[in-house]
Order: structure tokens, then sequence, then C-alpha cells
């Protein structure tokens, strides 16, 4: 770890970290998917005390996790039962959120170099985005990678001491909702870690403006290549955007990922957190990823709080949330709930956590040694 | 004597037109003098023995002072390949077309091959040769050969090592005749199309190029290739190196295999895309690049020449792409407008439906103007068609990949043709893979529902047999690993 580094993790977080709030985070267990999948959710959303306040009559955003292409697969097994969020979970949540009183479901997610519609990215992956639209409310799509059906980007700054950026320019689909919800999956990741609800944030970022062939004034019209000026803090994004806020730091993705991630929570506030952890991946986040293998951890957990709702998955993932750099699953980066704690976002103390439906010990799946 | 489509050609570069030719070049490789002067003697035939390859193309007549010593040196060749059931074509550039046939016949040639279509007095029938923008479809001839293809396989400069990288699309660059196999036949029914290319000048014998897959890349889409290998390859087979030996074989496992599959030539493409273009003239770039990108992006298109197009019945059609500035005919336009009306999609350069109609948008990545007519759309570029590669992405987001009838998983550099035989009531998904590296975990996908599939992996002479896994809809086939190219026979 470079010395910056090590200065910045050395901040005395404790005041915001003890002030961050402790969500209460459900996990439940559930062995395959299909039909079983919506009762063990809708238990888990009832054990967080009801969707119905939190999505009545409300626009409800949902980033889904689809990272990648739509036509990698590991081994030959379909994204959804490896490292995408299951087609049935999404369906699930839509769902319970239409019985719970939405208005409006949007489906959110930023192909990789990509504009196109995202039912058509969904359609190249072999799902089948009308399963989507006759689930008891309004439901939409949108690729959230370029501008979009917006007329302008969405600012959202960063409350406080921002990490990485002061604020970040998002698809209109992030600021016009009323509810947003991160629906990812339990796995690991090659750069930051870990992948759930908090990191699954990082593809809200459109690549008009922060990808590798961004222009230098204004965002691109369409999206070129992925998010590496994220990762090597290689360049600026477009001048019309909140600017690096130290171009000299560590130019390391271990480094540099989870802070924009950290700071991407905190500026676009995430009210419900859920993670597929069916069936998974360990080993990264996705098949691009040398030995990656498919495993089976046999659990759904939800939360209102992103940081909270991810310690518990990393507790059930064999891992210690408390975790700093140079332990696993951070050997090489800096621990992002750390980080959002930092930023008061949410608290990854266990002990301050309660968590409900399934303990941690009967749900735990050691991710290192399957 | 008749032309035989079922001839499967071979260059057979020999004797002294060739080596007049040849010599003017720079950088004339050591020993070409002796492999020209080896391969017009009969025992270099001897590497045709066991092989499907029946048919050889030598230089016979050029107009120049060589042209009696050429077909002095081949008499030999001839006569021993004739015993062998080898027929032969002979090249003729000579402005005596006549001569030349009738010195080809006296010789015991089959054919000869021709640049401008020859009369019908001709003692020999002849083979058209000309580059695709000049195929004189309407003549007589049931072999057409034709220039200006080129090497299939991955462009070389998206290769890093055996590893293809990304193009634009995040697929790699693949260079293929396929567009042009599959406008062939509804050119020119029931006929036979060679196509004349030679490998890329640095196949070598320790790497020599991907021979099977230049027979893949023809045989698939239902042309062949008239074979060429490269002169140190063709000196090394006669001197018995085993490098040159495998490949070689290799490459004939490959034709037999094709061969053994003869049936499947006489599928009918499959395509929920019909591209119309005259693909001549200020078109031809535009419609070629087109039809490249769209195979990259493994969208499944039939083609149509503009003249021809709309003209016949266009069942299970799902959308059009007229491509040409070139309006259509009345008949075509009330044809096209009858098509729009029952449901289907035509992508055209301009609007010819009824005035009045107003357009919107479908999706803001997708700058085109949508008109609804009936229960069908038509979509209008806001800026013309203008970058080929464009075309091809807004194309397949219009039709839509919910109108696919095939996909491939962890592709690579692999890319597949769908064909159909409506008396077995088969599906057969042929796939190639454009790199040197064998594609692992490629998944097929169709989109209809089966149990199993037989899967014919190239050069083999036993299916096996695979067990569809459900999608919804339609099928997943998990394929073993697929070297050069495979074929899956689904019962529908």
């Amino acid at each position: 770890m470079g010395a910056t580094a090590a200065l910045v993790l050395a901040r005395p977080f404790s005041l915001l970290a003890d002030a961050a709030p402790a969500g209460r985070v459900a996990v439940g267990t559930c062995h395959q998917y299909g039909p079983g999948v919506a009762p063990v959710m809708s238990t888990l959303f009832d054990q967080l005390g009801g969707l119905e306040k939190l999505v009545g009559g409300k626009t409800v955003a949902i980033k889904l996790n689809l990272t990648g292409v739509s036509y990698d697969r590991l081994d030959h097994l379909r994204q959804g039962d490896t490292y995408w969020v299951h087609p049935d979970v999404v369906g699930s949540t839509i769902r319970l959120l239409a019985k719970a009183g939405a208005r409006r479901v949007r489906l959110l997610e930023s192909p990789m170099g990509s504009a196109e519609p995202l039912e058509e990215f969904m359609l190249a992956a072999s799902w089948e985005p009308r399963d989507f639209e006759n689930l008891g409310t309004k439901v939409e799509f949108e690729n959230t990678n370029f501008l979009g059906y917006g007329k302008k980007y969405a600012r959202f700054m960063v409350p406080g001491n921002a990490l990485m950026y002061p604020g970040y320019d998002l698809n209109h689909s992030y600021a016009d909702c009323d509810v947003f919800v991160s629906l990812a999956k339990l796995k690991e990741h090659f750069t930051a870690g870990i992948t759930l609800s908090m990191k699954n944030c990082f593809g809200i970022t459109p690549c008009t403006i922060y990808g590798d062939a961004s222009p230098e004034d204004e965002p691109s019209p369409l999206p070129k290549g992925g998010r590496g000026p994220f990762h090597a803090g290689n360049r600026q994004p477009p001048k019309s955007a909140p600017q690096m806020i130290n171009p000299q730091g560590p130019k390391e993705g271990g480094y540099r990922v989870p802070r924009v991630v950290a700071d991407l929570v905190a500026a676009r506030p995430v009210h419900l957190s859920i993670v597929d952890g069916i069936q998974s991946i360990a080993g990264g986040e996705g098949p691009w990823i040398p030995h990656c293998r498919v495993v089976k951890p046999g659990v759904l957990v939800a939360g209102t709080n992103c940081v909270s709702t991810d310690a518990v998955c990393l507790a059930l993932m064999g891992f210690d949330p408390l975790a700093d750099r140079g332990t696993a699953p951070f050997e090489t980066s800096d621990n992002m709930l750390a980080l959002a704690e930092g930023l008061g976002v949410g608290s990854r103390d266990l002990k301050r956590i309660e968590v409900v439906g399934t303990p941690i010990s009967k749900g735990r799946f050691n991710f290192r040694q399957a | 004597m008749n032309l035989d489509p079922k001839w499967v050609p071979m260059k057979w570069p020999c004797g002294p037109l060739e080596w007049a030719r040849r010599s003017k070049g720079k950088n004339l490789a050591t020993g070409l003098k002796e492999t020209i002067d080896a391969w017009a003697q009969p025992a270099a035939l001897d590497i045709l023995k066991g092989t499907p390859v029946n048919c050889l193309v030598v230089e016979w007549a050029d107009g120049a002072p060589e042209d009696a010593a050429q077909q002095e040196a081949v008499r030999a060749l001839v006569e021993a390949g004739r015993g062998k059931g080898i027929s032969f074509v002979g090249k003729v550039a000579a402005k005596d077309v006549a001569a030349a046939a009738s010195s080809a016949h006296a010789a015991g040639l089959a054919a000869v091959m021709v640049a401008e279509p020859a009369g019908s007095d001709l003692e020999l029938p002849a083979i058209l040769q000309s580059s695709r923008d000049k195929v004189a479809w309407e003549s007589a001839t049931p072999i057409f050969c034709v220039t200006d293809n080129v090497w299939p396989g991955v462009q070389m400069d998206t290769m890093k090592g055996d590893t293809a990288t990304a193009g634009p699309t995040g697929v790699p660059w693949v260079n293929s005749n396929a567009w042009f196999s599959l406008l062939a036949p509804l050119m020119a029914s029931g006929k036979a199309i060679w196509l004349d290319f030679d490998p890329p000048e640095e196949s070598t014998v320790a790497h020599p190029a991907n021979y099977p897959l230049a027979v893949s890349d023809s045989a698939v889409y239902g042309s062949r290739w008239v074979i060429s290998l490269e002169d140190k390859l063709r000196d090394a087979l006669l001197k018995g190196v085993p490098q040159a030996a495998a490949t070689w074989s290799k490459t004939c496992e490959t034709l037999a295999f094709f061969e053994t599959h003869a049936r499947w030539r006489a599928y009918k493409s499959q395509g929920i895309l019909t591209v119309i273009s005259d693909f001549s003239g200020d078109n031809a770039f535009l419609s070629g690049e087109t039809m490249n990108l769209l195979n990259r992006r493994h969208v499944q298109f039939k083609v149509m020449e503009r003249s021809k197009a709309l003209l016949t019945p266009m069942p299970g059609e799902k959308a059009l792409l007229w491509l040409d500035k070139d309006a259509p005919s009345p008949e075509q336009t009330a044809k096209s407008l009858a098509f729009v009306r029952g449901g289907g999609l035509l992508i055209a350069p301009t609007y010819w439906g009824l005035a009045g109609v107003k357009p919107t948008r479908r999706d803001p990545s997708i700058a085109y103007q949508v008109y609804n007519v009936g229960q069908g759309q038509i979509a209008v570029p806001d800026e013309g068609f203008q970058d080929p590669y464009q075309v091809a992405l807004d194309t397949q987001l219009l039709v839509s990949r919910r109108n696919d009838l095939a996909r491939l998983y962890n592709p690579a550099t692999t890319n597949c043709h769908c064909s159909y035989d409506p008396v077995r009531r088969q599906r057969l998904v042929q796939i190639l893979n454009y790199s040197a590296a064998t594609a692992n975990f490629v998944t097929l996908w169709v989109n209809t529902q089966a149990r199993a599939a037989r899967f014919w992996n190239c050069g083999t002479k036993e299916p096996e047999t695979i067990k569809g896994v459900a999608a919804t809809p339609g099928t997943d086939f998990g394929l073993p690993p697929v070297s050069v190219s495979c074929g899956l026979e689904i019962e529908v």
C-alpha cells in the first residue's frame, strides 16, 4: 500500500463511524431459483418492517447487477446462475414491490460499452424483459450508461468529505425516483474484494463521462469502453462534470475503486439493498477472472442500509467486515465498507447490526473454502 | 463434356506460363522454379490420392510465347490425372478463346476458365471467372468462379499471439466471404460458386494459413473454395515434410467432411432479415461492409439483389433492409408497404409510405425516425446510411434480438449459420471458429424447443448427441470444444 493510501485510511473515521446508522438486515435461506424465491423474499421484507411505507405510491429505481457483456458465461452456465442477479430474484422483487403499492418500477443498468436499450441487452443474454412487465405495476427499462431519455445529467454531490470526486453526474433515472434499490449478487471482486449492494452502484456511472474515451469538455453522446479512469486515475472526466479531487493521488484500483463506491453510495443513497446469494461464483466478479468457480451459498439478504447489509453479507461469505487491507477479502484493496462508514453512510459493525431471519452462523458459506 | 457442379476444385500452379507470370514478381522464393516444375509432373498427383479433390485448375493459354510450352508441359499431368478420375480446367487469358478451348479439348481438359462470357461454339464448356461486382449471373454457365474474396479468419491486426482482441463492438474483427456466398444462390439458383482466394503471404510451412477454415467458410455458406496452397507448402508436400503432410491431411479431412454432408448444401438459409441492394458500383462498399458487420454481430440475414427483391412471397420474414438510395419500383413499393402493413419492419434510407404519418423515436440510442404503418414500421435513419458499422448495429437493434434464430455464448471468434430442411423438418446450425485457437465452452442457443441435437465436429465420422437444456424460450446446447467448424442437426 502506498504511503498516501495508508495516511488516508488512518484518518480518524471513528466519530462518523460511530454515528453511522446501523440498519436491520434480514437473511433468508433459499437453495434454488424458481417459485420458492418470492416467499423467502416476502418474509425478508416483512422482517424489515414491510415495504409499504417505503414504496407505496412511489417510483422505485432498481440498479441490477448485470456486469460485463451479454454473451459471457462461466462455462455453459447462464449468467443468472453465476455472476448476474437471477431473473427470478428480479421478478420476485418487482412483484413484491407492486404488492406493496409501488406506482412504477424502473430497471436500470449501464451495460458495458453500450447504449443499446436495456431490454435488448437482456434479450441478448436470453432474458425475456416482458416477463417483468406483467407483475402488477408499471415497469420501465433504461440503459443508464449515457444520457438516455433524460435531457441532462443529474448531479449528485457527496455529502461531507468526498473521497475521490466531490460529486458525480448520472443518468436522470437515479434522480427521477423516490426509492433507490440496489439488487446485487453475493460475490467477490478482483479489484475491490467484494461485489455486493454497494459495489453494484459502481455501475450507475455513465461511460459517456467516466469512460475510457470520454471527451475533455462535454460527455460523449454514446459510451465507449469501460470505466478505466475510475480504476487508474489516468484522466479527469469531461470539464462539465465534477473533477477528481486529487489527480496526483494513488493510481491503483484497489485504492480508487472502493473510494468511488463509497462516494457513490453516500451521494446516491440506497434505500433498499437486496443481495442474491442463492447461487453465485467465488474467486471474482465474472468469468473473465481466472479460476472463478460456481458456489451455492443458498441465501437471500435484504436490508435498508447498504453498508450494514454488505457487512452481514461479508460475514455470511466467511469474511470479517471489519477487515483491513491485507486481510481477506481485501488482500489488495481498501475496505469499501470502512470508507462508506467513514462517510457516515452506515455501520459495518455486526455488534450494532440487528440480523433477523437466518442467523449468520447458520447461513455462513465460506467462499474461500468452497 | 459438361461442367460438373460437384467438382472439388484446386489450383494447380505449374509449368512455364506459371513461372513466366511469377518470375515477374519481386522477392522470389528460393526454389520456386523447381516447385513449379515439379508440380507439372504426374508424380505430384500422388498427394490427391484418397482426397475429395477431383478438379485441377491449370494455366493454359495467356496469349504469351510460353503458351505452347505450357500446354506441352502439362500434357502428361493431364493424361495421368484423367486416369485417376481427375478433371482439368485450363485458365485462358488469350484473346483467341476458341483456339485455346480447341487445344484444351484436344489435350483432354474438361473445361476452360475465361474472364468474359464465351460464345456457344467453343469446343469445351467455359467457367466464368470475374470479380464479385462483375459476375454475369445471367450467364448459362453452371459454375461461376469469383475473385476479390478475403482470406477468412481473424484480422491479423486484432491478434495478440493466438488470442483475438476486441474490435469496436467488443467482438473480434473477423474476415469472411459469407455474405457473398449467401447472395450467390439467390442470383444463380442451382449453380456452383467457386471462391478464388490465396493464402496470406505470411503463411509458412511451420505456421500454415488456416486451410480448413478456408474450406469451411466457403462450404458452410454453400460455396466451394478453389484450394490454393502456399508455394513453400507445395514444395514441402512433395518432399514429404511431415508438417506439410499434416496440414494437407487436415485440409482434406475438412473437404471430405463437407462432401460427406453434401446434403447440407441444399438446406435453405434461414434469416430474420433480408438485405437488399444491387451490391455494385457506389453501393458495393456500404452493402458489403454492412453484411460483414451484420455477420460479425451474429445477425441471421438473407440477401436479395435489388431488382429481384420483393417480387416473391417472403414467408416468415421479419424485416427488410433496403440499403441503396435508388428508390424501389412502383411494384416493389407496393409490396414493401403491404409487408409493413402486415407487421413487418422496413429499414430504408428514405420514407416511402403514405404522407401524413408522424414519425416517433423508438429509443434514444437509435437515431431513426420510426413510422407506424398498419401493424408494422418503417425506420428511416436521421442522416441516411453512412457508416456500415452503425447501420449494422442499428439494424440489429431495430429488428430486435427477440427475433433471433440462434445466439452464441462465449463465442470468442465463432459465428454461426442457420439453415433448414423443410422435408426432414430439421434445423442445421453450423458454427465456424475463425481463430487458430480452439473455442471452448461455446453455448448455442436456438429459438426452438429441442431435447437433443446431433453434433458433428468437422472431421469426425460419427455424431455426438448433445442434450438440450430448456431455456425460456428456446434451448441451450453446451458444445464440446470447436476447433474449425461443426454442425448441429436439430429435429423440430
